[in-house]
C-alpha cells in the first residue's frame, strides 16, 4: 500500500510539537511506570472497570500527550518481539516465530510514524527488562496476548480525546494491533478454545476501552520499563 | 453484550447525562462525561437511545446517516453468517468462526437498531450467490467482509461528531479487525498483511459491495 501516515496528515502545522513541548513533563510518566513490579496478570487487565474515557476537549496538546502515550506502548511492544526474535527461542515454534517477527515489524513501523509525527516532542525509548517472557515460548505467548489486547483498548480508550485531523492514523494503527491480538489468540487458543469464549480470537462483540491510566498501571505492573 | 442500560449503568449516571446531554454543545457534553469519572460503563453501552436522541437534536445528521450505512453493513455480514449457519456446510473452526462471528453481526445490528429507531434504514434482500454453501467460498468472501468493514469503520471513524457514537464505533472497529485477523489465520493468509489498515471512503465500500451482487432489489409489494 503507498504510505498513508505522514507528518503532515497528523500535524500539519506544528502544533501538536509545540503544545506538547511545552506542557509536559515525561517524567513522570515514567516515574509511575516504574513503581511496579512482577508479571503480568492477565486475567486482572481487562476486566476491571470501564471508566469513561473522554475528558478533556480535544486539542493538539492533548493529541501530543496521546500520541506519547501511544509511542511508549509501541516501544514497549517492538522491543518485546525485537527480543523474543533475537533470543531464538521461537525457533522451535514456527507459527510463533512467524507471528513474532511480522508483528515486530509492525510494531517498529508504528514506533517510526509516532516519532515522525512528535518531532521533537517524541519522549526517547526506555530501557526494558522482559523478566524471561522473551526467553521462553510460552510464555511469550500468554505476555504477546495480553500485550495486543491492551494495546487495542488503549487506542480505542483514546480515541475519543483525539482530534479528527489526527485520529485517522490512530483507526489506521487500532486495527493492526486488534489484528495482531486475533492472531495470537488463534495460536495460543485455537483451534479447540478449551477456555471457551474469553479465549476466542474475538472474545465479545465489543471491544472494551482503557483509560490511559489504568493502561499505565498495568503496564508499571509487569516491570518491563526500566526506566 | 446486551444493550441493557440497567445492567451497564448500575447507578443511573449514564442515563442521567444522557438525558442532561441532549441539546448540549459538545464541549459542555465532553464537560459533564468528565464529571462522571467513576461511573464504569462499557463504551458501547453508551450508545443509547437517549445519546442518539442528543446527537440529533444537536443537529448530527451526519451521525445518522455514518450509522444507517454501518447498519447497511452490519446487516450483510449478519445475514451472511446467519445464512451460512443454517446451510450447514461448514465443519471444525470455521464453523465456530461462523457461530461466533455471526453472533456479533447480529449484536451489532441490534445496537445500530435501537439507536437509530425510526430512523433506521430497512434490511435489504441478500443473494450470497453461493458463497454461504460451500466452506472454501465462504472463506473467502468472509475475509472479503471483514477486511472492507475495518476500511468502512476508519474511513468513518474521524466523521462521527457525538462521543458517545464514536466509541461504540470504535469499540466496532476493533472487533472486525479481530474477525478479519481470525479467518486469514484459518485460511492460512497473513492475519495481518500491513502495518497500517488503509481506510476506505463510502463510495469505495459500497461500489465494493455493489460489485459483490449480494444485495437485491425487493420483490414489488414485497
Amino acid at each position: 500500500m503507498s504510505e498513508p501516515l505522514t507528518l503532515d496528515l497528523v500535524d500539519q502545522d506544528g502544533a501538536i510539537r509545540e503544545a506538547y513541548e511545552e506542557g509536559f513533563s515525561r517524567s513522570a510518566l515514567f516515574r509511575r511506570a516504574v513503581v511496579g513490579g512482577g508479571t503480568f496478570v492477565a486475567g486482572g487487565l481487562l476486566v476491571g472497570g470501564l471508566p469513561r474515557v473522554a475528558l478533556g476537549k480535544p486539542s493538539a496538546a492533548q493529541d501530543g500527550k496521546i500520541l506519547n502515550f501511544a509511542l511508549l506502548l509501541e516501544y514497549l511492544e517492538s522491543e518485546f518481539y525485537v527480543d523474543a526474535v533475537n533470543k531464538g527461542a521461537l525457533l522451535l515454534e514456527p507459527r510463533l516465530l512467524s507471528f513474532a517477527m511480522t508483528v515486530r515489524d509492525h510494531e517498529l513501523a508504528h514506533v517510526e510514524f509516532l516519532r515522525q509525527a512528535l518531532g521533537g516532542a517524541a519522549i526517547a525509548k526506555p530501557a526494558f527488562d522482559f523478566k524471561g517472557t522473551t526467553e521462553d515460548a510460552e510464555k511469550f505467548a500468554a505476555t504477546a496476548l495480553v500485550l495486543e489486547d491492551t494495546g487495542v483498548a488503549a487506542y480505542n480508550g483514546q480515541g475519543p480525546r483525539l482530534r479528527a485531523r489526527t485520529l485517522p492514523a490512530a483507526a489506521q494503527i487500532v486495527s493492526v494491533e486488534a489484528r495482531h491480538a486475533a492472531w495470537i489468540r488463534h495460536i495460543v487458543h485455537g483451534p479447540g478454545y478449551a477456555g471457551g469464549k474469553k479465549t476466542h480470537p474475538a472474545p465479545a462483540a465489543f471491544d472494551r476501552a482503557l483509560s490511559k491510566s489504568k493502561v499505565e498501571a498495568a503496564v508499571a505492573a509487569t516491570g518491563f520499563i526500566q526506566g | 453484550m446486551r444493550f441493557d442500560i440497567e445492567t451497564l449503568d448500575a447507578d443511573g449516571a449514564l442515563r442521567e447525562t444522557a438525558e442532561a446531554a441532549a441539546g448540549d454543545t459538545r464541549a459542555r457534553f465532553l464537560a459533564k462525561a468528565g464529571l462522571l469519572g467513576g461511573g464504569l460503563v462499557g463504551s458501547a453501552a453508551l450508545l443509547t437511545p437517549e445519546v442518539a436522541d442528543a446527537a440529533r437534536r444537536g443537529g448530527r445528521k451526519g451521525d445518522v446517516a455514518i450509522l444507517n450505512y454501518a447498519l447497511t453493513l452490519e446487516y450483510l455480514e449478519a445475514a451472511f453468517y446467519t445464512r451460512a449457519e443454517r446451510k450447514g456446510a461448514l465443519s471444525g473452526e470455521l464453523a465456530l468462526f461462523a457461530e461466533v462471528v455471526g453472533a456479533h453481526e447480529r449484536a451489532h445490528v441490534k445496537a445500530l437498531k435501537q439507536v437509530l429507531g425510526r430512523k433506521a434504514v430497512a434490511r435489504p434482500r441478500f443473494d450470497f450467490q453461493g458463497t454461504t454453501e460451500d466452506a472454501g467460498q465462504f472463506a473467502a468472501t468472509a475475509q472479503v467482509l471483514e477486511d472492507t468493514g475495518v476500511a468502512a469503520y476508519a474511513g468513518q471513524a474521524p466523521k462521527v461528531k457525538a462521543d458517545a457514537i464514536l466509541e461504540a464505533a470504535l469499540a466496532i472497529h476493533s472487533v472486525e479487525a479481530r474477525h478479519a485477523g481470525w479467518i486469514r489465520d484459518i485460511s492460512g493468509e497473513d492475519p495481518a498483511p500491513e502495518a497500517f489498515d488503509e481506510p476506505l471512503t463510502k463510495k469505495q465500500v459500497l461500489a465494493a459491495v455493489g460489485a459483490t451482487g449480494f444485495i437485491v432489489p425487493r420483490r414489488r409489494g414485497g
